[in-house]
């Protein structure tokens, strides 16, 4: 049971919350002024401590060192006991459980220090060990260079200890890195401590200064927390040490852990200024779903065009040239870096329509390797009968790779440029003779595909059934059944659909795959609390279209979390309510 | 005497456990030994009862630690210097010891008066060192002042003294106690007698007429160093108290190869002590009653106890000089800025943050 700690925001893996003391303290956060330690065990039998509101206490405690054996863990694993007051128990990584705590202790967290390996290993067995909705504390870790790439791997909770300890030992700390005191000629930091004259400046005062420029970086951290946009600065910063980049790699390495962390939107933009980007769980799920979720419902041939700054892509003005000479004779697919490839329904969900990337003219080996994997997987499913790429230079390397491997061939309209009137006559050209379809039959493509996209394979004709209708002017869609009751509305903003109460139990009734909510016997009316949480399905996602059901409501809702987090927890909001029925 | 014996005596999980891991580790050693040679033999000065006094310190191989080969102490690793097969007989043994005189020959200006023989061991196990082994060694050195043999508490039996004090001989019994702090002796050294066994050791020393050294064991694994000073300057007071029991010898721990400690340090949990600690518990104790020495091995190396690497040779030296002279003065005359980082460290580090520097 969490009482003393409370998850507000999540960014992937990264918490923004609150130690719920005396004295609230937002995290990530430093704990040194509000931690009380319960004592070793190893010297002493240590009693129960008294604890109080105003601190963190860690229990009493046999710390296990990196490189305890395993049966020397298991022979000396502590129990805790339930206590009354903010309490933290101290764990490693292979017997890590949960005791009821408010906040868990890495034990000597500092060991896995520059070793990436070692380091994601023990956290995600904690994080797999421990209740979601607690606190995890990496002791003597945190230097300004590491805690942005630590709280995005999900540590909440830091302390002053290494940064002093190594500004004492004559080392200057900043977010790039270190350096030798005696070597430091402009100190790039305005802290208080760094005011001292140069020639004064002393250990004691480097000491102050690591843990200002490390309380500064923790600043930002809670600040890109805030705004879904860590990940964008970590992939920056990170590069300024081995391990932390290869840190961040390796949890990109471990899919589930981030993907089952990272929402299904957000409203802040995604920029994407590496290869790494590619490794984002955003942009993989993306590419995953449309190459394993999205049915094509337009019969006409296939149409890849470039990418286009302006988002969504049809409000550019390329693309409406592209549409004009097209003329609902082609299917419209975008290929883009870091996306892979946007069928024209799906515009407008995340993170398609929420991306800037690095335009040069030049693509790099990875994304060529990307964008053509996607491509091809694509082209697989969506199994078109003719295959027209509009595409400049650049782009033709991409299609020549699929050409080979798939054995089609693409029909290609561009000279020069895509948007010459050359190019776009020979695009009309390509398509005389098409027949073309209606704007409907496009809308009615657009409502189902973001229903498979969201929901899962087949979703959007089983959710919506044969006779669902559309209304609306694009991209602010609504979706009636045969008997004219509404059951969703798209949300142009995200590209996602949110059902009403009836298309929320025809989701349930459906086969389409659900994601369900059990509650307790109650009528939530703003939103569903953590405590009323029976059950959650473990493939629900932050930011999910949820049904919440228990013996006193039916309803529908938007996942503030992910479902085993939903489950595990016992504080905070858990679903954020769009429409409830009493039962 | 209590009925602990390496043998037979178990202490529960704890114990088990790590026995089953030393015993694993200890596996991966394929180095054996020559038995006709000693594990190690050298030339040094003591500080002893009667004053200081040349010495020449024998580590005899005589097939190592039978608690060793249980599993054994968590950070040491002599039971890798032991010979295979595990026995070394009679006549091996009078030949190492034939090879440590020749050692004192060459080397040494006059003889020494004091002579110490370990084993990592016990030197007064009869499987290890057999009666008529001991009784030959007493001979070879009859003609000396005093001799100092390494034995565990179980071991220490008047009449096996005897056969120094027959010949003359002061005789003390050199003990690892590691610490009077049961908990840490068992939990975090695995070590497998209560102080109350080293007591008793002590009194039948006494009854023998021999004295005890008792060796301290400065921060085993699992201990932050604030809680192992702490736990040294507890531990050299309790042996001051303990009659028989005349000097104490307080060694800070070293990373010994095919050890648990060796495991810990090289993942990044386990750290030598600072030789500021070592100052800190000398200085703390020099008060008692009795001789308290400290002879860091490996010092200033990152295996073993070391402060800043700009001041290790001297605070060394100073230790050096306080073995013998016994007055903390001597700890005036060093001083480095590391002090400060080393203070950090008795302030803030934890059994769960530790190491917090290297």
């Amino acid at each position: 049971m969490t009482e003393y700690f409370e998850v507000h925001g999540r960014d992937g893996a990264a918490r923004r919350g609150e130690l719920r003391l005396t004295e609230p303290v937002p995290t990530p956060a430093l704990v040194d002024d509000v931690l009380e330690d319960g004592g070793s065990r190893w010297h002493a039998e240590q009693s129960v401590p008294e604890g109080d509101d105003a601190s963190l206490t860690v229990l009493p405690h046999r710390a296990l060192p990196p490189g305890t054996e395993r049966p020397v863990e298991d022979a000396f694993t502590d129990e805790y006991p339930d206590v009354a007051f903010p309490s933290a128990a101290v764990v490693s990584p292979t017997t890590a459980d949960d005791y009821g705590a408010d906040a868990y202790v890495l034990s000597n967290a500092g060991g896995y220090v520059g070793h990436a390996e070692a380091f994601v290993g023990a956290l995600l067995s904690v994080r797999a060990a421990v209740p979601d909705d607690t606190a995890l504390y990496c002791p003597a870790a945190a230097t300004p260079a590491n805690v942005a790439t630590l709280a995005y791997a999900g540590v909440d909770l830091f302390d002053e200890k290494r940064a002093r300890a190594r500004g004492l030992e004559g080392f200057y700390l900043t977010t790039d890195g270190e350096a030798f005191l005696e070597d430091l000629g402009e100190r790039p930091c305005p802290c208080p401590a760094c005011r001292t004259p140069i020639e004064a400046f002393d250990r004691t005062d480097c000491a102050e200064h690591n843990a200002n420029a490390l309380a500064a970086e923790l600043a930002r951290v809670r600040g890109r927390i805030g705004q879904g946009r860590l990940r964008d600065y970590v992939e920056g910063q990170a590069r300024h040490e081995a391990w932390l980049t290869a840190t961040f790699r390796r949890l990109d390495q471990q899919y589930g852990y981030l993907e089952e962390r990272t929402p299904v939107f957000r409203r802040n933009e995604l920029l994407a200024t590496t290869d790494d980007t590619l490794r984002r769980p955003e942009i993989q799920r993306f590419a995953e779903r449309v190459t394993n979720r999205y049915r094509r419902r337009l019969d006409a041939p296939l149409v890849l065009v470039p990418c286009s700054a302006r988002k969504p892509y049809s409000d550019s003005q390329s693309h409406e040239q592209f549409t004009r000479a097209i003329g609902y004779r082609g299917h419209i697919v975008s290929m883009t870096s870091p996306i892979g490839v946007v069928p024209n329904e799906l515009e407008t969900t995340y993170p398609a329509q929420h991306y800037d990337s690095v335009v040069t003219g030049e693509w790099t080996e990875t994304e060529i390797g990307f964008v053509a994997a996607v491509l091809e997987r694509y082209l697989e499913r969506a199994d078109y009968d003719r295959h027209i790429a509009h595409v400049p230079t650049e782009y033709r390397e991409i299609c020549e790779r699929v050409e080979a491997s798939l054995g089609i061939d693409f029909e290609y309209t561009v000279s020069d440029h895509p948007t010459t009137d050359e190019s776009l006559a020979a695009l009309e050209d390509a398509l005389g003779g098409e027949p073309s379809y209606y704007k409907r039959e496009r809308e009615s493509a657009t409502v189902r595909a973001i229903a498979d996209f969201q929901f899962g394979d087949g979703a959007g004709d089983a959710v919506f059934g044969p006779d669902a209708t559309t209304e609306g002017i694009y991209p602010k869609l609504r979706v009636r059944n045969g008997d004219g009751d509404h059951l969703a509305t798209m949300v142009p903003q995200y590209g996602t659909l949110s059902l009403t109460l009836a298309g929320a139990r025809a989701w349930i009734d459906s086969d389409a795959p659900t994601k369900r909510v059990d509650i307790d016997g109650f009528v939530p009316s703003g939103s569903v609390l953590a405590p009323g949480v029976t059950g959650a399905d473990e493939s629900i996602r932050p930011g999910d279209e949820v049904v919440f059901e228990g013996p006193k409501a039916f309803g529908v809702g938007r996942a503030a979390s992910h479902g085993r987090a939903m489950a595990e927890g016992s504080r905070g909001v858990a679903v954020d309510v769009r429409h409830c029925a009493e039962r | 005497m209590s009925q602990s014996t390496p043998d037979g005596y178990e202490k529960g999980r704890g114990m088990d456990a790590h026995n089953e891991v030393m015993r694993e580790i200890r596996a991966r050693n394929d180095e054996s030994y020559d038995p006709t040679e000693p594990t190690r033999v050298w030339l040094d000065e003591d500080n002893t009862p009667d004053g200081v006094r040349n010495s020449l310190t024998i580590i005899l191989n005589t097939g190592g630690c039978r608690w060793a080969r249980a599993g054994g102490c968590t950070m040491c690793g002599y039971v890798a210097e032991s010979v295979e097969g595990g026995t070394v007989a009679h006549g091996n043994l009078m030949t190492q010891v034939e090879y440590c005189l020749d050692h004192e020959a060459d080397n040494a200006e006059e003889r020494a008066d004091l002579v110490k023989i370990y084993t990592s061991g016990s030197f007064l196990d009869e499987r290890e060192v057999p009666g008529e082994t001991r009784e030959a060694i007493a001979e070879t050195f009859a003609d000396r002042e005093r001799m100092v043999v390494e034995s565990l508490p179980d071991f220490v039996e008047r009449g096996k003294l005897a056969d120094f004090t027959d010949r003359d001989l002061a005789v003390d019994v050199a003990v690892g106690l590691e610490t009077a702090t049961d908990r840490v002796r068992h939990d975090a050294v695995n070590k497998y007698f209560d102080f109350a066994d080293f007591e008793a050791a002590c009194g039948e020393a006494r009854a023998a007429g021999a004295g005890v050294k008792a060796y301290l064991l400065m921060k085993p694994p699992f201990l932050a160093e604030p809680d192992a000073v702490a736990d040294m300057k507890r531990s050299v007071r309790r042996c001051a108290g303990v009659d028989g029991c005349h000097t104490v010898s307080m060694n800070p721990c070293n990373v010994q190869r095919h050890t648990m400690v060796e495991e810990l340090y090289h993942d990044g949990g386990y750290r030598p002590p600072w030789l500021w600690s070592v100052v800190d518990v000398l200085s703390a104790t020099a008060d008692t009653d009795v001789i308290v020495v400290s002879d860091p091995v490996g010092h200033g190396s990152d295996r073993g106890p070391h402060n800043c690497g700009e001041c290790d040779s001297l605070v060394q030296r100073a230790i050096k000089d306080f073995d013998l002279r016994q007055d903390p003065s001597v700890f005036e005359e060093v001083s480095c800025p590391c002090t400060e980082t080393w203070e950090y460290v008795m302030r803030e580090e934890t059994a769960y943050n530790q190491p917090l520097t290297r």
